[in-house]
């Protein structure tokens, strides 16, 4: 049987365990009636109370406190989801660049510099690799009972080991991804024990490394899902625009998963946005069903101001006609290329009016609501923005589903930042960069691309799969490249730290991608002989009182087509609302607010709002300067 | 006090020069080297005398591409810089500064269309430079404020240029004539030409207090306050002070904090609890900058040099001509 071992958090080449391989992030229902509700009988949450232990390093945690019969009487509560530092435990850190271990141990990436080793104990026996022991009781829904069951995890930062009723489960990196565990072999009627051990750090740490605070903890929403015995793991949407932009060719693969597919069927369906049924098609079930160039004339295109979206289902029918599962996934039509080096939608020309969103909210951190997500929305419409780049990590699921609908362009990236191991002082000075060429850390950042495009390839909202931030360049940023080239054309990829490596010009990035070069630069660029268009993936960097000259920017859109625009950085400021000790009113409280050393300070505040979500004054002039281009 | 004529009656005094006309009383001192007493309808304006601006509380860009440390000498001179010159001229032509016993040839009836008062800052820089500030008053009680800064060679350049007058009361808010929201040179396509009205003094709550709350290209800006410190007096009614354009448009920022209690602050709760109303009408202004906040500067045109020569006016309205 499968055992956990803590020498994982050590290796590179670990970083999932027993995990179900990433899938499109379709909801399923098990009847029409669900579907149409929303309401779904197979889902069951598991957020809310949960047992929890906190250890200050591996070592002092509670080891067997996932055995049903171990004494967790002394166990304090916690609340899922919501990151550990917040509920009190373990110290609150923010730091940009350096890593956050930075003048307190000493850490070189396994591999790198020569070495062969591996680093065996660097974070398995670590004095600052805190440890949160979550346990919870449940007992399962009647909607799920009967079933394979599986556990998904939204967000989990930063290694996660899962057992249920004491038996192992599987392991999990990749903190802004999805972790999904079958629980069906270990399940038992009545009451069920999950517990979930979360280390702060692992060598993920090193591909970690956002300018943000560093929290650990069950983060995202966790839940249980059954799963019907007809059953769509993954759908792939192409929806494409023939060259006259006037013609849909819809494409639609499903891989299913079932006991017996005898007599099984796939029933089709695509709807307008007023419901109006326009394309039926039925095959036989099988592990792969595909229905392909079926034609929409006249399509309604998806773009910014006018995101519309039809309406896909697939309904799963056994031998005897009764619906088993129901699909639902909306279908935006729209067609990105790049032609004559200029990037054109729907046939004309792009421009992003773009921001950079962290996930942020002032008392709840990277956990942020629904409501969060809306008031989000409806500040980029009041301030014409059309443009998200999901920095530096995947945003929850529905963040997504609120961008196809808002028809927001995103620009999904990565999960990976690793510039504490290239940028020094300011420096470029790449002696010891991950995930650079090395053979071993090649598997976990391809892994990383997978999860990303495969969870988020159906949303038109997403136009371009972003490698990640900051990270440098080398064979390995060239394969993630080559990854998403392989699967999907459709898209088009962006990575900035190809700039920082020339070599890699050739395999890595459709478009020229600079972050706060000034004006004169990007101009100097695109008066010579430019191969690749232009984007400002991070500039007008709004830290307090800031966002002054954008006008020389928006000229450039005016003079060059092949200027496209780009993100702010960046949308939110990230500052933690604490009550005062000397006052005990709320205040926003910044980076070495909490003894944190070493810190990077007010730098966490860069935002065109500030982080209780009111807009800073300068928001008035993004409105004005992205109003002008926003047609 | 008040006069039955149409013309200005002027108080001669020892260490003072009063200016008195229906529902105004200006006093001049010569000894605190500026206006010492703004009155109107029997409300005192002044906690002390204004003084030219050079400093704006560090925004976090001038401190990532050095810009205050460069020009760290216009905080000294903002605080520190005194008065070494008063000229008073009355009817457009100068006098003998009329300081005893000088002042001895005149009575309790001295009577003028207009008075100008000019007084010279030596700035506290290395090198130094001096910058005039000239009050002419006529009949009605207006103030036209003329501030002239003698560009010097050397210096580094200005993160402002204004002059700073101090309430001694907090404001309950004000109302301008000029651009929507919070505006620099770089930083104003976005303000919507308009009449704005601002309840309170707000402090814009950047992470780290720094300079906020200015308002380009401004036509007129009326302050309302409700409380003095005047112990006699108990009455709660509103009353304001109006500021308006003269050749130009003016800039202008009405806080409850100077420059340099932003910027000693790292947090919004760290600042004083608020009880003035800062009001500084700005002639030069720098802009913020955004490219980056770790070096770039703010672009060229948007510096101030301290090399050439700035000059700029405004007017204090007078008590006939409120008009709220």
């Amino acid at each position: 049987m499968l055992q956990a071992e803590l020498k994982w958090l050590d290796d590179p080449e670990t970083f999932r365990v027993n995990q179900l391989p990433a899938h499109s992030d379709h909801h399923y229902y098990a009847t029409v009636t669900d579907a149409d509700q929303g309401t779904n009988q197979l889902e069951q949450s598991l957020d809310g109370t949960w047992q929890f232990a906190f250890a200050p390093n591996p070592q002092e945690r509670p080891q067997g406190f996932y055995r049903p019969d171990f004494d967790r009487h002394n166990f304090d509560t916690i609340q899922v989801p919501g990151h550990i530092e917040l509920a009190g435990y373990g110290q609150i850190q923010y730091i940009n660049t350096a890593y956050p271990w930075e003048g307190s141990h000493y850490r070189r990436p396994a591999y790198t510099l020569g070495d062969r080793t591996g680093k065996p104990g660097m974070f398995s026996e670590a004095p600052d690799n805190t440890v949160g022991a979550y346990a919870k009781h449940f007992t399962l829904n009647p909607g799920l009972q009967g079933q394979r069951v599986i556990v998904q995890f939204d967000g989990v930062e930063e290694a996660l080991y899962l057992w249920l009723n004491g038996h192992f489960v599987g392991y999990a990196e990749d903190s802004f991804t999805r972790s999904e565990f079958d629980l069906t072999p270990y399940l038992q009627p009545g009451d069920n024990l999950i517990t979930v051990e979360v280390f702060k750090r692992c060598t993920a740490s090193f591909l970690e490394d956002q300018d943000m605070f560093r929290f650990s903890g069950i983060f995202r929403s966790v839940r249980l899902l059954a799963q019907p015995k007809l059953h769509v793991n993954d759908l792939t949407i192409r929806a494409n625009v023939q060259d006259d932009l006037k013609t849909g060719d819809l494409n639609v693969t499903a891989q299913l998963a079932a006991d017996t597919f005898d007599g099984a069927q796939v029933h089709l369906t695509l709807r307008d946005a007023q419901g109006a049924r326009l394309l039926e098609r039925t095959s036989s079930a099988d592990d792969t069903v595909s229905f392909t160039h079926l034609t929409v004339p006249t399509v309604h295109l998806w773009q910014h101001h006018d995101p519309y979206l039809y309406q896909l289902t697939l309904e799963l029918l056994d031998a005897q006609g009764n619906v088993i599962e129901v699909v639902p996934y909306v279908v935006g039509f729209r067609r990105l290329e790049l032609k004559d080096k200029v990037m054109l939608l729907n046939g004309k020309r792009l421009i992003l009016n773009g921001v950079n969103r962290h996930e942020w909210d002032a008392r709840t951190g990277r956990n942020v609501s629904l409501a969060d997500m809306h008031r989000d929305l409806s500040i980029f419409k009041q301030a014409h923005i059309n443009a998200v780049r999901t920095c530096h990590y995947s945003d929850q699921d529905v963040w997504y589903d609120l961008c196809d609908q808002a028809g927001i362009y995103m620009m999904a990236e990565n999960n990976l930042e690793s510039h504490g191991t290239w940028q020094k002082l300011g420096a470029v000075e790449p002696s010891y960069n991950v995930p650079g060429s090395l053979p071993e850390w090649r598997a976990v950042v391809l892994d990383r691309a997978r999860s990303n495009y495969q969870t988020f390839k159906n949303h038109p909202a997403i136009l371009f799969w972003s490698l990640g931030n900051e990270s440098y360049a080398g064979d390995n940023i060239a394969a993630m490249n080559q990854f998403y080239k392989d699967h999907d054309d459709t898209r088009l990829t962006h990575y900035e730290g190809v700039c920082r490596n020339r070599d890699y010009t050739d395999r890595i990035s459709d478009m020229e991608s600079m972050m706060y070069d000034p004006p004169k630069a990007i101009r100097d660029y695109l008066q010579h002989d430019p191969q690749k268009p232009f984007i400002n993936c991070e500039y007008m960097h709004d830290m307090g009182n800031s966002l002054g000259g954008m006008q020389s920017y928006m000229d450039l859109l005016d003079e060059f087509p092949m200027y496209q625009g780009g993100f702010i950085w960046d949308y939110i400021d990230q500052a933690l609302l604490v009550k005062d000790e000397v006052t005990g009113r709320d205040v926003l409280r910044y980076g070495g607010d909490f003894d944190d050393r070493p810190a990077d300070y007010e730098f966490s505040g860069d935002g065109l709002l500030f982080a209780d979500r009111t807009p800073k004054p300068a928001l008035q002039e993004v409105s004005h300067y992205y109003g002008n281009y926003d047609d | 006090m008040a006069t039955t004529t149409t013309k200005l009656h002027v108080i001669y005094g020892d260490t003072t020069l009063g200016l008195v006309g229906e529902h105004f009383h200006y006093i001049f001192s010569y000894d605190q080297g500026g206006l010492e007493s703004l009155q109107q309808y029997g409300k005192e304006w002044l906690y002390r005398t204004p003084k030219p601006a050079f400093w704006r509380a560090t925004t976090d860009n001038d401190r990532g591409n050095h810009f205050s440390a460069h020009a760290a000498m216009w905080l000294g001179a903002d605080l520190f810089s005194p008065c070494t010159d008063i000229e008073v001229a009355v009817n457009g032509q100068v006098i003998t500064l009329p300081v005893a016993p000088e002042n001895n040839r005149y009575s309790d009836h001295e009577t003028a269309d207009t008075v100008s008062l000019t007084f010279t800052y030596t700035t506290t820089t290395v090198p130094a430079t001096t910058v005039e500030v000239v009050y002419t008053v006529d009949a009605t009680g207006q103030l036209t404020i003329q501030e002239n800064y003698t560009g010097q060679p050397g210096l580094p350049e200005l993160p402002a240029l204004g002059l700073q007058l101090i309430a001694p009361t907090m404001a309950i808010g004000f109302s301008y004539q000029g651009l929507s929201g919070e505006t620099y040179p770089d930083r104003m396509a976005g303000g919507i030409p308009g009449t704005y009205k601002v309840d309170g003094l707000p402090v814009t709550p950047y992470l780290v207090p720094q300079e906020n709350g200015m308002h380009m290209q401004t036509q007129r800006v009326t302050v309302t306050r409700q409380t003095t410190l005047n112990n006699a007096d108990p009455d709660q009614q509103a009353f304001s002070l109006t500021v308006q354009q003269a050749d130009e448009p003016f800039a202008f920022s009405c806080l409850p904090y100077t420059a340099a209690e932003l910027e000693n602050a790292t947090h919004q709760e760290e600042l004083p609890p608020a009880r003035r109303t800062v009001l500084t009408i700005y002639g030069a202004v720098r802009g913020v900058g955004g490219i980056d906040s770790w070096g770039a500067d703010v672009e060229p045109e948007y510096h101030i040099s301290a090399e050439t020569g700035h000059s700029f006016s405004f007017k204090i309205a007078g008590p006939d001509e409120l008009n709220h």
